[in-house]
């Protein structure tokens, strides 16, 4: 019994470093920007007023909202999707033996090391309405010039491909993985079972790799939750909040505006999308993902 | 049948050229900009390579704003998040994978549920938690508010359950402490998944901006993607001087390519153990 409880003791030290910070910034802040959605604040002001749900209820007659909502949704699907298809297709061309494969691979995945930052920077100049390189290439195709960052039909694009820029390579590179692992002998019966090329992709291979699509789904989906540096360099939320998601919306009436409380009511939003988005894709991968 | 064979063959090899250069493109364009001259950079069409390349634009943009504190803070702050990391990682790691305690359960939780929780959305109260603490301006704010990551935890954990139990049972009968058991047995085994935990967190936590933006506003505290930042609006006037924050931008990003092309592998492998983790 003492043995045990010295055990006890030993073990609860070893987890101390990771814990103290852990508590401090990861479940206090959580509990505390509970506490925080219910109140007026405006960081100013030595007193919180309670005001029960009202930060909520603002918020659901917050046409603002609504919008930020929308984007978020429209940045999550034109993120995540072709983030997925792009990177699929490149480990597709990579499956057979080639010259120059550890250069291409290289070359296409190294957008994904480089702070994003300083990549939205460079792209803010390929999008120059003017003699940027992006309508450049658009006016070779026939196509009038766009003013990718100040219209709002086109921001949201702007920044989108951006960050399908930054990610594709790494998702190419879990795909790659994944289908290395695919065992021979099944695409050779499926072979003998009269497939071709793209019977044996979608029955033996896409099924495969079920559990790498899953992943990367999720782990897109909650970076594109939380996408920041891009649309801070390229466009700060605008035009018009056409880029304005929830976590942009967030941090505006956090750090410019001072709503504290109206802050606090989209984190606690944003955090239940996010369990909720993993809840979901837990249940659906329990049906479709094949792990085997 | 030969021949098709070679047609196809020749023509993935140009696609994946012609992508490969594509993805890639941004960044020639990034040098390439920096070396012209500001009239030459606003000529339509543009040039694909200046006829004189003004190298001495590096310079210039090097001395324009503190770019050496900015690159010293990044390198500073990233190395110290990354040890502090490492040990803090492999002690609950081990704790929760090879100490049998009764709270490991709860632990191994707390962790997951870590897991689904976006870090964004906690800025604000952190922010004034660290307020509180008096750590708002300061390397041990930035420091110790990312000293933590749950994404570490479980890589690691992940890698000390393949080591056998056996091993640490037969340090105990050595008469070896658990702290020694672990930094001479554990460690050494699955140094792998430690060079790949070091590695990640370096290049985020280098190319770290929206937090240490938040919680620090003093010049020199700012790490490189906020300073670079500040440079595009100040100091590069919002596109006036676009040849210098191209200059600017190519030396933030360089030593991360760099990094990277020499430590390819490992980063590489870490796709294979990221994938790993989640499955827990």
């Amino acid at each position: 019994m003492r043995k045990s409880l010295l055990n006890d003791a030993k073990a609860l030290a070893f987890t101390l470093p990771a814990l103290v910070p852990l508590m401090l910034f990861w479940f206090i802040p959580l509990g505390y920007v509970i506490y925080l959605s219910f109140m007026e604040w405006d960081f100013m002001n030595p007193v919180k007023t309670y005001v029960g749900l009202n930060n909520y209820i603002r918020l659901f007659d917050n046409p603002q909202f609504y919008q930020a909502l929308r984007v978020t949704l429209l940045f999550c699907i034109g993120s995540v999707l072709p983030i997925i298809i792009i990177g699929f297709a490149l480990a597709l061309l990579f499956e057979r033996k080639m010259k120059g494969t550890a250069i291409y691979q290289t070359l296409l995945f190294s957008p994904w090391v480089t702070p994003t930052v300083a990549v939205s920077i460079v792209w803010s100049w390929m999008y120059e309405p003017k003699i940027g390189l992006i309508n450049l290439i658009l006016s070779w195709l026939g196509q009038d010039p766009i003013r990718w960052l100040e219209d709002p039909s086109w921001a949201l694009v702007a920044v989108l491909i951006v960050t399908i820029w930054k990610s594709a390579g790494w998702a190419m590179i879990f795909y790659m993985v994944a289908i290395r692992n695919v065992p021979p002998e099944l695409s050779q019966a499926a072979e003998l079972d009269g497939a071709g090329y793209w019977g044996k992709l979608v029955h033996v291979t896409l099924p495969l790799i079920s559990p790498t699509t899953f992943f990367l789904i999720i782990v897109q989906l909650i970076q594109a939750i939380q996408a920041y540096d891009q649309i801070n360099v390229l466009t700060q939320g605008g035009p018009a909040g056409s880029t304005r998601t929830l976590l942009y919306m967030y941090y505006q009436s956090a750090f410019t505006s001072y709503q504290i409380g109206e802050a606090s009511s989209i984190a606690i939003i944003i955090v239940l999308g996010c369990l909720i988005l993993s809840g979901l894709s837990f249940i659906v991968a329990r049906k479709t993902v094949h792990y085997n | 049948m030969l021949s098709k064979q070679l047609v196809t063959r020749s023509f993935r090899q140009l696609l994946m050229a012609a992508l490969s250069i594509a993805m890639a493109f941004p960044f020639f364009w990034m040098v390439s900009s920096a070396v012209k001259t500001n009239d030459e950079i606003w000529q339509f069409p543009p040039t694909l390579w200046p006829s004189n390349p003004l190298w001495h634009n590096f310079k210039e943009a090097w001395l324009a704003a503190p770019f050496a504190q900015y690159v010293f803070n990044s390198v500073f702050v990233a190395s110290m998040i990354v040890l502090l990391q490492v040990l803090n990682s492999s002690m609950l790691a081990y704790a929760i994978t090879h100490m049998k305690f009764r709270l490991s359960g709860f632990f191994t939780t707390t962790i997951l549920i870590g897991y689904m929780i976006p870090a964004t959305a906690t800025y604000l109260p952190s922010y004034l938690i660290l307020n509180e603490l008096g750590l708002l301006n300061s390397y041990a704010g930035l420091i110790f508010s990312n000293c933590v990551s749950v994404f570490s935890i479980f890589l690691i954990r992940q890698a000390f359950l393949q080591v056998s139990h056996e091993l640490v049972e037969a340090g105990q009968v050595d008469g070896a402490s658990h702290f020694r058991i672990l930094w001479t047995i554990i460690v050494p085994i699955t140094r792998s998944s430690f060079a790949v935990l070091a590695l990640i967190t370096f290049i985020e936590q280098y190319n770290n901006y929206f937090w240490p933006m938040l919680i620090t506003n003093d010049p020199k505290l700012q790490l490189v993607s906020a300073g670079l930042r500040s440079f595009f609006v100040e100091g590069g006037a919002y596109g006036l001087k676009w040849p210098l924050i191209m200059a600017a931008s190519a030396m933030t990003i360089a030593p991360l390519l760099l990094l990277f092309i020499f430590t390819q592998k490992t980063i590489i492998h870490s796709v294979n153990l990221s994938a790993g983790a989640t499955k827990g």
